[in-house]
């Protein structure tokens, strides 16, 4: 199958803090873009900690890893490993008994140079932290996707992230920002940050928004990408979210529901004007 | 249903606000790669130094402000006029 767009993106899913959902964003929006047809490589760089392969229920595939495919032990286009839901998305996966200061900035690009000519869109899992493995990360992309959940120690560190983004070679335009865990009840109650307090926080685009949702566990655990659930909001965010990448201008998704006090009053409302 | 009355009435800072509040203080000084303990320092040289050559009236004040990324001192000392 051949690749659609004539120019190919490498974006680099970083935030700081550890655990907010890098993987989960990358594994589902990547699949979702090769569902519909888009050729998508996804780069694991957290090298020896790595977790894509088990998103992606493809860890039994697994032969080779990015740390030889750069010491020059096989060759790139041999190492990737296919997915047989999505003939168009295939993974460079990290080393596990490695380390992250075993590659470099120059050899990340090297291979997203290698990888361009065959791909629409080449996803880079950046590892928690802002040492060299970020670093190793960022260096290659061309636009940088921040994941950040609705508390006060991701913001920080987000907004960290984007500092140190826009030092790099990154504008404003690049970077785009996933909030994801987002409960809008605790929201509506005032036990939240809202989408637009963290917009207003890190002065950066909106890209997405996650909900919390329980569909999100239950699909890592089978190893399946969550963006085939129907049922699942998360499901319907992840698709919204590739869908944007793709260039298609939806509205997103805010999530932003009436809160019981809300509720009671258009509840109260309504039971008055009938009497 | 009593916690909802009690919510209507009060009008306590939500845990929301509190983490927006903080939020606000602790990125600003993030960028700027100062504490609030150097800002205090700062305040007091700063008013210090008008104070040699001025006579102050009225309650000086040094703030940073922030708009988008971007940070300003904010200064304003009134002076008494002859
Ligand atoms: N929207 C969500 N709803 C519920 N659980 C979620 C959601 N997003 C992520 N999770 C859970 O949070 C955990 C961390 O997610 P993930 O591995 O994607 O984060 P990460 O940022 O890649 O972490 P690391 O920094 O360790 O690489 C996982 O167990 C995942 O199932
Ligand atoms: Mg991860």
């Amino acid at each position: 199958m051949d690749k659609k767009l004539p120019e190919s993106k490498v974006i680099v899913v970083t935030s700081g803090k550890g655990g907010v959902g890098k993987t989960t964003t990358v594994a589902n929006v990547s699949s979702a873009l090769a569902r519909v047809g888009y050729k998508v490589a996804v780069l694991d760089l957290d090298i020896g900690l790595k977790k894509l392969d088990l998103l992606l229920g493809l860890e039994n595939r697994v032969i080779y890893d990015i740390v030889q495919v750069i010491e020059g032990e096989i060759e790139l286009k041999k190492a990737m490993v296919k997915d047989k839901r999505f003939p168009c998305l295939h993974m460079l996966p990290a080393a596990q008994t490695r380390n992250k200061a075993d590659i470099t900035p120059e050899q990340v690009k090297d291979v997203c140079e290698q990888l361009r000519p065959d791909y629409d869109f080449i996803f880079i899992d950046c590892p928690a932290g802002i040492e060299q493995g970020f670093q190793n990360a960022i260096a290659a992309a061309d636009q940088a996707i921040v994941v950040t959940n609705p508390e006060i120690s991701a913001v920080r560190d987000a907004d960290r992230i984007i500092g140190m983004l826009l030092s790099a070679q990154f504008d404003d335009d690049d970077i785009g920002l996933v909030v994801n865990r987002l409960r809008p009840e605790m929201v509506k109650d005032g036990n939240m940050l809202s989408i637009d307090d963290l917009v207003e926080h890190l002065s950066i685009d909106l890209l997405g928004v996650i909900p919390e949702d329980k569909n999100v566990v239950i699909s890592t655990n089978k190893g399946e990408p969550i963006i085939l659930n129907e049922k699942s909001a998360a499901a319907a965010a992840l698709n919204n979210i590739a869908m944007r990448i793709s260039g298609k201008e939806v509205e997103i998704p805010t999530f932003q529901e009436e809160s019981v006090l809300q509720k009671l009053k258009t509840f109260g409302r309504k039971f008055f004007s009938t009497m | 249903m009593f916690e909802l009355i009690k919510r209507l009435f009060q009008s306590e800072p939500t845990s929301r606000n509190q983490a927006n509040e903080r939020l606000r203080v602790v990125l600003t000084h993030d960028r700027m790669n100062v504490s609030s303990e150097v800002i205090n320092q700062l305040k007091t040289e700063i008013i210090q130094v008008i104070a040699r050559h001025f006579d102050i009236d009225g309650t000086p004040e040094v703030n940073v402000v922030s708009e988008g990324r971007n940070a300003a001192l904010d200064i304003n000392i009134p002076i008494k006029g002859r």
